[in-house]
Formats: C-alpha cells, sequence, structure tokens
C-alpha cells in the first residue's frame, strides 16, 4: 500500500494527527536529487513539546542551509499512534519527507531530560532499527545524540554510535559533512567513527570499555582504538555573536507548548549555583549584542506572524545591557503588537518597572525561585538571595497588585535539616501575613503556590558525589511540608519520588545501567516524562531484572578518588574547582559571580571569559 | 476598499488534519505576517474578527471553505489576496479574496446547506446501488446514533428531514456518495450520521478510516453565492 494511504487510514484514527503531518511554514523542503547527506533531527518526546524547544531549530537551521544536506524532523509518536502505526506495519517517518527514519544517513537525538532515554529506544524499534550499536550493520544509520544529558552519556553508551559534547552548530555540520565524504569515498561506519572521534566534541563510545571493581564501581576506563583520544574534550563555541540563529523558526501546525519568537541572549551562566548543571556545562558565558537581539527579534517576528516574543538564557537579567535591552525590546515590541515575556527574571526594582508596563504578567503570577528555606542552606548551594530580598520584592509585588506568586524550592539537598524545611513553611507565612498588609485580613483573592522539587545530583556539578534521599525520605518530607503549609490561600506541589529516583540513576549512572533501560524499554516503557504513561512497577521490575540496583546509583555518596563513568568527559570546568566548591558548601561559604571576579573555574583554560570580572 | 472580505480556499493532502483551532491560529498568523491588519474586538479580551462559515470535521478536504474577517483599514480585496497567497503552506490554496461590504450577519448565521462527497473504496455494481439508495430513502425514518453533547451517551436521532439529496453512483472500484445536508445554526446533521446509516443499512462494512470525505459546497439563505 503506498504510504499517504496508509498514513491516511492511521491519520484518521488518532488524535491531533495535525502533529504528524510536517509541511509546517518555514519547515525545509529540498530536491532530493542534490541532497547528499540526510539527518533525522528526533525529539523523544511529543510534538508540542519538541516544537517548544530552540535547540532544534537551532540546529535545523545550521544543518539545513548547507545545499547537500538536509535535516528532517521526527518527533515521538503518542501512544494511540504508536499502536496503529505498529498495526499497519507502518515505520517511524520523517514530517518532512515522511521517509522511513532507517533510510537516513543519520539519526540524531537530543538528550534533554533523563526521563526520555526510552523513548529514544522506543523511536529506534518503531524504525525498525536494532537498539544495540553492536546490532547495526552498514545498512543502518549512524546513530547519535547530544544535548546536555550527553555530559553523562554511559547509560546510553551501547545504544548511541557517537556523541556529540557541546555546542551542536558548527560541530553537527562538520560531523555531517565528514560522514558524507566517508561514504563517497566507500569508508565503512567504523572507519568513519575513527575519523569522527579524532574531532573536539565527538565521543565513540564502543571505542571505550569500562572494567568495574567487585564493589561496583569503576576500576578503568580501557581504550579499544588508538584513534580515540583518552579525553573527550567538550566542543566550545567561543562566541556566538556570528553563530547563525534561526531567523525563520519552523512554525508548529498544532499548538505548541511555546508558541513564540525567542532570542538566545547568551549561552553560559556566572552565578554558579551549585546543584545546577546547566550552570557549569555551558560556561562561560558568551553574549550575543543588543543590536544582534533585537535584529534576529524583529526577523522572526516578521518571518513567523508571532504575536509574542521571548527571551532565552539561564538568568535573563544577567545581560550585560539588560536594561538597554528591556527597554528597546518593549518599544518595538509596542509599537510592533507583540506581547513580550521575560523568563526567569531577577525581581529587583528595574524589573518591576518592566513588569508592570508587560501586562500579561499579572495574570500568569510571579515567580521566585528561593530553591532552599533558610538563608544557611541558600548559602549551601550558592544561590545568592536573601530573606530580605525575597520579602521586598514579594511587597512589591503585591502592592502592584499582583495576586498570584509561584515560589519554587528544591528538597533533598546537601545538608537539609528539618529547619530548612521550616524555613519553606516561614516564608509562606510570611507572605502571607504581608498580603493581608494589602489586601485586607482576609486577604483577597490572593494565591501563593509553593512547589517542591526533589533534588537530583548531577554530572559535572559540586554535588556530582553526594547521595540522593530515598523515596522514603523526600515522602516524609512531603508530608512533613505538606501538614507545615496547611495555610489559607496556599497551594503545595510536590513531584514524584520514584521518578526522582530514576533520574537519579541515568544522570549519574555507568554503562551497565543501559541493561535497566533496554529492560524497560521490553516493558513498554516510554513517555515517561508523562505522568499518565509513568509506570512505576514497570521501571521497578525493569532494575530488578537487569541487575542494576537504584540504591547504588541515586542513595550513595561517591568518595573524592573514585572514577566518576563521566570522567572521561570533559566540559572545561575541572575537579579542583568542584571540589573546593563542594568544600565551601559544607562549610556554608558563598562563591561571588564571576562577573565580579574570576572564581576559578577552569574553563578560561580553554577559551575566553568574555563577562569575567566585569562588574569587579 | 473595503474593510471587510471573505476568502475562499481549499484544503487538501495533509493539511486536511489540521484541526479548526490550528486553522484559525494559522490564519491570525498569516494575517499578521502578511502586514493585513486584523481588526479587534472591543472588551476585556480583545480578539482579532475572523471566523469560517462552517466548521469543517478533522480528516475532510473541501473546495469550499470560506473565512471571513474584517481589517483595521481600508483595504483592496486583490491586495489581500496577493499577500495572503504568499503565507499559504502545501495544500491550503487561497481561491480568491471578495469584500463581503453588503453582508451585515456573520456567514455561519446565514449558512443553510453543505454538499458532500464520500468516497468509499467498496465495489458495487449500479443495480444494487440503487436499489440500497432507494430503500435507505424510503425508510419512514433514518435513524443514526450521534452522542449528545449533555451528557456524551450516544442517542438515536432521524436525520431523514435534513437530507436534502442523497445520490449514490459507482465509480471504478468505489462507492461514491453525493449527499447535500442541513449545515447552520438552525438545522445540522453531521455527514458522519448519514455515512454510518447508510453503510449499516446498506451492509458496507469499509472502516470508516478507509473512506475520503470531501466538502464541495456551502449554500446560504437569500441565495447568497460564492
Ligand atoms: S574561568 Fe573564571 S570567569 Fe571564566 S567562567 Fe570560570 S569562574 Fe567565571
Amino acid at each position: 500500500m503506498e504510504l499517504q494511504k496508509k498514513l491516511d487510514r492511521i491519520l484518521k484514527r488518532v488524535e491531533k494527527p495535525g502533529r504528524y503531518i510536517g509541511g509546517e511554514v518555514n519547515s525545509a523542503k529540498k530536491d532530493l536529487i542534490s541532497v547528499k547527506e540526510r539527518m533525522a533531527f528526533a525529539f523523544p518526546d511529543l510534538y508540542e513539546i519538541g516544537m517548544s524547544y530552540l535547540g532544534m531549530q537551532i540546529l535545523y537551521n545550521a544543518v539545513n542551509k548547507e545545499e547537500v544536506m538536509y535535516c528532517e524532523r521526527v518527533f515521538a509518536p503518542s501512544p494511540d499512534m504508536e499502536k496503529l502505526m505498529k498495526e499497519e506495519n507502518l515505520p517511524l517517518f520523517t514530517l518532512e519527507t515522511k521517509t522511513p527514519l532507517k533510510e537516513m544517513n543519520m539519526v540524531g537525538f537530543t538528550l534533554q531530560y533523563e526521563m526520555s532515554y526510552s523513548t529514544v529506544l522506543n523511536m529506534l524499534s518503531l524504525s525498525e532499527i536494532p537498539l544495540m550499536s553492536s546490532d547495526r550493520g552498514e545498512e543502518y544509520p549512524v546513530i547519535a545524540a547530544g544535548g546536555p544529558c550527553a555530559f553523562n552519556p554511559e547509560p546510553m553508551a551501547d545504544f548511541i554510535d557517537l556523541f556529540l559534547i557541546g555546542d551542536g552548530e558548527n560541530l553537527l555540520p562538520d560531523v555531517l559533512k565528514l560522514h558524507m565524504k566517508c561514504r563517497e569515498k566507500g569508508l565503512s561506519k567504523k572507519e568513519f567513527l575513527e575519523k569522527a572521534s579524532e574531532m573536539e566534541g565527538v565521543y565513540v563510545p564502543c571505542f571505550y570499555e569500562i572494567q568495574y571493581n567487585d564493589d561496583g564501581t569503576i576500576k578503568k576506563l580501557c581504550k579499544q582504538n588508538s584513534k580515540a583520544p583518552d579525553v573527550v574534550i567538550r566542543n566550545i563555541l567561543p562566541e556566538i555573536e556570528t553563530a547563525d540563529f534561526p531567523v525563520k523558526p519552523v512554525i508548529p501546525v498544532v499548538e505548541a507548548v511555546h508558541d513564540r519568537a525567542v532570542v538566545e541572549t547568551f549561552r553560559g551562566c556566572t552565578r554558579g549555583c551549585r546543584f545546577c548543571q546547566a550552570g557549569m556545562i555551558y560556561r562561560p558565558v558568551r553574549e550575543r549584542s543588543t543590536d544582534n537581539i533585537l535584529n534576529i527579534a524583529k526577523a522572526q517576528i516578521e518571518s513567523t506572524g508571532n504575536d509574542e516574543l521571548s527571551l532565552l538564557s539561564l538568568s535573563t537579567s544577567d545581560y550585560s545591557h539588560f536594561r538597554d535591552l528591556a527597554l528597546e525590546l518593549m518599544d518595538y515590541c509596542k509599537k510592533a503588537n507583540v506581547s513580550l515575556s521575560l523568563p526567569s527574571l531577577r525581581i529587583d526594582k528595574f524589573a518591576f518597572e518592566v513588569l508592570d508596563k508587560i501586562q500579561e504578567y499579572k495574570k500568569s503570577g510571579l515567580t521566585y525561585a528561593p530553591e532552599a528555606g533558610t538563608q544557611r542552606l541558600r548559602d549551601v548551594i550558592n544561590k545568592g538571595v536573601t530573606d530580605e530580598d525575597i520579602y521586598t520584592s514579594v511587597e512589591q509585588a503585591i502592592s502592584l497588585g499582583w495576586r498570584h506568586i509561584k515560589l519554587y524550592f528544591m528538597i533533598g539537598l546537601p545538608t537539609e535539616t528539618t529547619e530548612d524545611l521550616d524555613g519553606i513553611a516561614e516564608i509562606a507565612k510570611n507572605i502571607i501575613e504581608i498580603n493581608k498588609k494589602y489586601n485586607g485580613p482576609k486577604g483577597g483573592k490572593f494565591r501563593l503556590t509553593v512547589s517542591v522539587s526533589n533534588f537530583v545530583p548531577k554530572a559535572d556539578t559540586p554535588f556530582q558525589w553526594e547521595r540522593q534521599n530515598t523515596p522514603e525520605e523526600f515522602m516524609e518530607k512531603h508530608r512533613y511540608l505538606e501538614s507545615k503549609l496547611k495555610i489559607k490561600g496556599v497551594t503545595f506541589n510536590y513531584h514524584d519520588s520514584f521518578t526522582s529516583v530514576c533520574e537519579a540513576v541515568f544522570a549519574r549512572g555507568d554503562r551497565r545501567c543501559g541493561r535497566a533501560l533496554l529492560a524497560a524499554h521490553e516493558k513498554g516503557c516510554r513517555l515517561d516524562g508523562w505522568t499518565e504513561h509513568f509506570y512505576p512497577d514497570r521501571w521497578q521490575n525493569a532494575f530488578e531484572e537487569s541487575g542494576i540496583n537504584p540504591d547504588f546509583y541515586a542513595f550513595r555518596e561517591r568518595t573524592e578518588d573514585e572514577i566518576l563513568p563521566w570522567q572521561h568527559i570533559e566540559c572545561g570546568v575541572s575537579k579542583a574547582f568542584l571540589l573546593a566548591e563542594r568544600e565551601k558548601a559544607y562549610s556554608e561559604k558563598t562563591t561571588r559571580d564571576c562577573r565580579y571576579g574570576c572564581a576559578g573555574c577552569g574553563i578560561n583554560k580553554r577559551v575566553k571569559c568574555m563577562t569575567e570580572g566585569i562588574y569587579g | 476598499m473595503a474593510e471587510k472580505f471573505i476568502i475562499k480556499f481549499s484544503k487538501s493532502g495533509y493539511a486536511k488534519y489540521t484541526s479548526h483551532l490550528d486553522l484559525l491560529r494559522f490564519f491570525k498568523r498569516a494575517f499578521r505576517k502578511s502586514g493585513v491588519a486584523l481588526k479587534y474586538s472591543q472588551g476585556f479580551n480583545p480578539h482579532p474578527k475572523l471566523g469560517f462559515a462552517q466548521p469543517l470535521s478533522l480528516g475532510y478536504s473541501s473546495s469550499c471553505e470560506l473565512l471571513e474577517f474584517e481589517t483595521a483599514d481600508n483595504l483592496n480585496a486583490e491586495d489581500i489576496c496577493e499577500a495572503i497567497t504568499k503565507e499559504m503552506p502545501e495544500g491550503l490554496e487561497i481561491q480568491w479574496c471578495r469584500e463581503a461590504t453588503g453582508l451585515d450577519k456573520p456567514l455561519a448565521s446565514v449558512c443553510e446547506s453543505a454538499e458532500y462527497q464520500v468516497t468509499i473504496p467498496f465495489s458495487a455494481d449500479t443495480e444494487f446501488l440503487n436499489h440500497v439508495k432507494n430503500g435507505y430513502l424510503e425508510q419512514e425514518s433514518i435513524t443514526a446514533l450521534k452522542r449528545r453533547k449533555r451528557d456524551k451517551k450516544m442517542v438515536e436521532t432521524d436525520i431523514k428531514a435534513k437530507i436534502r439529496r442523497f445520490e449514490v453512483r459507482a465509480l471504478g472500484e468505489n462507492t461514491v456518495l453525493d449527499v447535500e445536508l442541513d449545515s447552520g445554526s438552525v438545522s445540522n446533521c453531521s455527514p458522519e450520521l448519514v455515512i454510518s446509516s447508510f453503510c449499516s443499512y446498506a451492509g458496507i462494512d469499509t472502516p470508516r478510516y478507509d473512506m475520503e470525505v470531501e466538502r464541495m459546497s456551502l449554500k446560504f439563505y437569500n441565495n447568497l453565492q460564492f
């Protein structure tokens, strides 16, 4: 049966068939005859999620601007679609040309969160591509993966031929070019991988073998191929000002989570929160100029017809010329009738001037992330926020008419005690009181949401050696907070504890953890980021059957000389720095934002830090 | 020059899987992009003034979709047509754009009926088809199962009075239904009810998902034609 017919009979029976049709405005159309290298960019989650992710648009643009290369997209099918695809024998296909993934030259997955790993396996299996890289012959595409989770690639090492570590906008097209040349020369996959492994930021896991000690820790890493480097060094763009940025992003046909124009203002972060992986692996800060940002914003609005514009970075207001940028953008947006949204804004006086003018905000509420309930614990995690900061901003917000405030905290952080939990309740109580000053003893329509997430220790952070709380500990803390937060006007939210355990296993897992992924896949796990598709019992069984003990990975404190599974992947921040930061955490000492002076993380040995000490 | 317009467009290929709401979003964006400023409603939550004459079910193609809208400025229909045509992706095709100055009511409120063509991959001879067609139409009442909005229960409903025209023909390996049904705010009949009741009457067991439905035309009161 021809493909369109087959698809027609499937699409008539699924929810939101628009997820699978492609043909969006600004999607790439190419003459397949002149295309020499074809890649499918695979996002292991639903269309609406993947299409909101800027990284895909950046890489899509970076590859497609090369005439001879064609990057298409594919997302995870929703379970109803998956079921029918199996029934009708329709393998997973790209949106642009409806080509089966197995006919691509390369399939590249982005690993944004650990809970998407099972979806990667499911997408491979729906593509009729063998899961294990060792089972894939020359006839199969090269399976690549990148994204923040690739900084500890080991749990996925058996399934992926090559990982791209670091900035992808030059690396990905270069790898594709190399693959194209190797194929033209008739070289084997192995020969290609050898050549690729010589590139900065490329990790080919099958060139390394891991040996273990009797206690389960890693004994040593044995290189199997002399061409492969001893340590894989992250690919870093020295600056992003000249990096290509998509001004004609693909416009989702089905409403996406974020449906707006987005400009990345800078990459990296100088704050040094000790739990935050992004704050370490994207160093140093690389900013785009204000003019460039404005131009990109305008071009995007014109090419998309979007009526909303947003900025992307790890901390919006840390942009060095934030004031000028915000004022100019506000001015432009007003004229162009576009609403401006400024996520993760540091709430200070200027923020209020800005926010007060952007009406939208009062509807969605003000968000604030103190992360910990006491000054002591905030010093431990190096979150530079004081009680006074919190209360002044909240008071200001309430006095300006905000009726909804959302607070974000993390529990299970190193050194946490009951006092720190009490601190969370204390802050909530005080905010409710502040509100009464303005809105009367009954508080009016004011709502306070307190969201608590479970701390997951991540690779490449000062907390990479820490133990995670057990689900029992988390649940106990949830119960405790729940009783403490029974305050009128306060809504308390928390995350599932077992999900956090799974995250912790794969965030710091070694190569053997792939067995658990495989078992979970066989039990039908996928789309685990969605509560409705997450089956804890399947995961529990998968761990048991594969002999992977989650406790070993999640709840065990590592010694500082233990060989960590990601030790051969270098993000550029030195181990000495991470250890020193850990030390400082335990002695409750803070480290200043390195815009006030270098904190010695080591990244400047690789590239110049343009924001080093600029306020110093 | 006017401030009120109608666009006629067709929907085919994969575009037929774009939902009503997504299509509305698409057009709003296309107008912004092409520089045609729409007029916004007054009030607390202003929204641009545009709407379809009749919603089209997901999965149907159509050669007669009508979108009416008001612009903020006095514009020329041809200019709009040219600008908006550029924004159409594969599967959506603008046929024309006309002024709608004389219309005082929204199209949705003056729509009376719609013609559909249903293609069923079921091969039958003309004699059989005529026979079942007559039998189907001669029933005292034509009952179909319909989901009641109130409680989502399936209830029986008589659609006989809502079927304005009903033809059946054989076309190669296919059976084709040409029907005209009430379609509007006064009386409305979904083609799905006709398809299911006819197929069950005629003993056609082709799965619904193998059939294709296309809306051929919309008809309006007072002989308004588009
Ligand atoms: S090297 Fe110094 S200035 Fe550069 S990111 Fe690290 S701490 Fe900051």
